[in-house]
């Protein structure tokens, strides 16, 4: 089982590097080549804040309790830039909130109770990646990366003791890819696209368990900006 | 007090098919006033009762010899839909039967028999027919309930099922539920009756012979726990043994169920109920001894019932309360009829399991449909201990258990306690009974524990949940299970558990 989503998550890491290269191929003829972004030859560290959106694999679970499958994100984190070619380290973080009410599911249908839940997921990734560079257009950067992720998960209600509340950690993996745009040379923006799979995280209990979904992951979609070299 | 003398209510219409005596019906309202109420309070100190059976039910009856389990004369008939007249008539010809005027709140007819003819022989004979959707005798039913004798303690059911927990959740539902209670009637207003009782009786097949008490006026008023007489806490009441608007609890058993769904509570008195906020309609579908010594015109057979759940389901009830039932004969397809249609109009229906595991486990055949019919729950009991009462009985429609209370593990304290009508002074046989007198009595029985689940099937639908399957679902998913891992014929799924149901489910938990 986690050999296949290992090779999933390589594969998907494979699909999101070559989709980069396909896209700069599109936008400058004849064939760009992709090399390091430079050379490196020291550490570099840059940090960056986000802001996105999630969608979440347990859409039905979400979408029962919240109202929709779906949310904002905010968060931020550190870059370093190694001195091996491309290659780059990146602790980020961010953070899902949202209010719903508990609900019964009754033939795969949710029925609202009234009853106020806070829910709220706070990832925090650590992710090993590579950064290129495309010749003709200096200031574009692609990069893809992929790592642990730690996810905390809270589900806080009304009229619960704090044992029924939920305050756990689950561990799974991601990759991501994406490409950055320097605006200056310590200024820039970037848009990404993530995948994230925290399995068995849920569905022995609540609505996850009727909808027979337990991954806590998702696919997320955020814009960053980005200091630092 | 110079009251107000209102015009006698006349029933004599009222005698149709069924008609049990061929005098005119002898009961008339002659008072709407009345003094207040006497509270007589906690009666812990009783000496014991027997515990409540069919013969109880029926005693002044089968103390003439008539011990049937079923009325003579006539049987329950539905013929099907496209059933010609000339097929009806060769029908009702085969049984040397006529049909009498449709009554209202039935989609059967009554074919009067002779009442040489045995009535499950001629059901039978019609059942065979291709006309014919169902037949059936007109069985009797009666009150699930044991009444209790001994000690005294205080409402140890609600808290073996969280409801302190659940209250903080869902407060009591609200007026806009209004929960039907199927049973001997309800003390819900105040007044006076005129009886006439034309015949010496028994209470009890060997027991003294009572004279014939003549015309006897009997006040009546509400119970102080459940409502004020005329508010409008109390729906559309209706009476099918005397077929009129004044459904007066001549038992205390149907005042004694409607305690425990909608006692009120929070009001610094006697006890508390389940859905304390709850509209409550009193249908009287069967009779107690004394409307059976005033010659009521009719007996809680299961044309009756049926009629009562169908008048309750077009009536405005969200949720019918039945603690009533019988072991004997056949399966009581006119009231399972009546219950579809009722759940198909978006009632929640609770059924008694029964009382009799002690005595031969024989199945409340007006339960057992109940894992057919989503949205119909059949309800064991069990004691304070949380084990199966040992009364409850038990089968493979039993779905869920609830506090009805278990005298045998631990006195008269831990049956259910509730207002009810003063048995001392219900049962005086000498002199006319008081229905306007009152006290905490402790009843054990399936009877005590279905009202818990109607009374959370009221909660669960303030809160939300209104379809009548899902209330069920609901109580099965989030029952405590009991006994065998899973169902059992003991517990069904369980032990409800409002509180968790009511709480329902987050995204993990």
């Amino acid at each position: 089982m986690i050999a296949r989503r290992l090779t999933t998550a390589v594969a998907a890491i494979a699909l999101i590097a070559s989709a980069g290269v396909t896209a700069a191929n599109a936008q400058a003829k004849p064939r760009l080549r992709t090399t390091p972004a430079r050379p490196s030859r020291s550490v570099e560290i840059g940090g960056y804040g986000m802001f996105g959106n999630i969608n979440f694999t347990a859409a039905e679970s979400f979408d029962a309790i919240l109202g929709a499958p779906s949310g904002a994100i905010f968060g931020g984190g550190a870059r370093v830039g190694l001195p091996w070619g491309g290659l780059f380290v990146d602790v980020g973080a961010w953070r899902f909130r949202a209010d719903g009410e508990r609900a019964f599911v009754f033939q795969n249908e949710a029925i609202g109770l009234g009853i106020p839940v806070d829910v709220t997921v706070t990832p925090i990734e650590i992710s090993a990646g590579w950064r290129f560079r495309v010749r003709k257009l200096p200031k574009l950067i692609p990069y893809i990366a992929g790592g642990l992720t730690s996810m905390r998960y809270q589900e806080i209600s009304d009229f619960s003791t704090p044992a029924e509340d939920v305050d756990e950690r689950f561990n799974g993996y991601h990759a991501l890819g994406g490409a950055e745009y320097k605006i200056t040379r310590w200024l820039g923006v970037a848009g990404e696209a993530s995948w994230t799979t925290v399995p068995d995280a849920i569905g022995e209990a609540g609505v996850s368990d009727a909808f027979n979904e337990t991954d806590l992951g998702g696919t997320t979609l955020r814009l960053k900006i980005t200091i630092g070299r | 007090m110079g009251a107000a003398i209102v015009a006698l209510i006349a029933l004599g219409t009222a005698i149709g098919h069924g008609q049990l005596n061929s005098s005119p019906v002898a009961k008339a309202m002659i008072r709407e006033t009345a003094l207040p109420p006497i509270d007589r309070g906690l009666r812990d100190q009783d000496p014991p009762r027997a515990a409540r059976t069919r013969d109880d039910a029926n005693r002044v009856r089968s103390s003439q010899g008539d011990t049937l389990a079923y009325v003579r004369g006539s049987i329950i008939v539905k013929f099907k839909d496209d059933a010609t007249r000339g097929a009806i008539t060769a029908a009702t010809a085969q049984v040397a039967g006529t049909i009498a005027d449709r009554s209202s709140w039935a989609d059967f007819d009554i074919v009067d028999i002779p009442t040489e003819v045995d009535p499950e022989a001629a059901a039978a004979a019609m059942r065979a027919r291709p006309d014919v959707e169902y037949a059936q005798p007109r069985y009797r039913n009666h009150a699930m309930a044991r009444p209790n004798d001994t000690l005294y303690g205080n409402q140890w059911n609600f808290p073996a099922i969280d409801m302190e927990r659940a209250w903080d959740i869902q407060p009591g539902a609200s007026a806009e539920i209004i929960v039907a209670v199927l049973d001997s009637g309800m003390a819900f207003q105040s007044g006076s009756v005129r009886y006439v009782s034309r015949f010496p009786f028994r209470v009890t097949p060997n027991g003294p012979l009572y004279p014939a008490l003549g015309q006897v006026d009997v006040p009546f008023a509400a119970a102080p726990e459940l409502g004020a007489s005329g508010s409008t806490r109390f729906a559309s009441p209706r009476d099918f043994i005397w077929n009129d608007d004044l459904p007066v609890d001549l038992d205390g058993h149907g005042t004694h169920v409607a305690g425990t769904i909608g006692q009120l509570t929070n009001n610094g008195n006697g006890t508390a109920g389940m859905a304390y906020n709850v509209r409550l309609m009193p249908v009287k579908v069967i009779q107690g001894t004394w409307d059976d010594i005033f010659g009521s015109p009719f007996v809680g057979t299961d044309d009756v019932v049926a009629r009562g759940v169908r008048y309750a389901a077009d009536n405005g009830a969200k949720v019918i309360n039945m603690s009533i039932g019988r072991e004997e004969g056949g399966p009581a397809t006119a009231v399972t009829d009546a219950i579809r249609y009722a759940v198909g109009r978006g009632v929640f229906v609770a059924v008694a399991s029964g009382n009799t595991r002690a005595d031969g486990n024989q199945q409340n055949r007006l339960a057992q449909p109940a894992p057919d019919i989503a949205g119909m729950v059949a309800v064991g009991a069990v004691g304070r201990t949380l084990d199966i009462a040992f009364y409850s009985t038990t089968g493979p429609y039993v779905e869920l258990a609830a506090p009805g209370g278990d005298q045998r593990q631990g006195g008269v304290s831990a049956g259910i306690l509730q207002q009810t009508l003063d048995l001392d002074m219900l049962e005086t046989y000498t002199r006319p009974p008081r229905a306007d007198s009152f006290a905490f009595e402790y009843f054990q029985g399936t009877s005590m524990a279905t009202p818990h689940v109607s009374g959370f099937a009221a909660l669960l639908m303030q809160q939300g949940i209104t379809n009548p399957a899902a209330i069920e679902a609901a109580m099965k998913q989030f029952s405590t299970d009991r006994g065998a891992t899973g169902r059992d014929d003991l517990y069904g799924f369980g032990l409800i558990n409002p509180r968790a149901t009511l709480r329902g489910l987050g995204i993990a938990r």
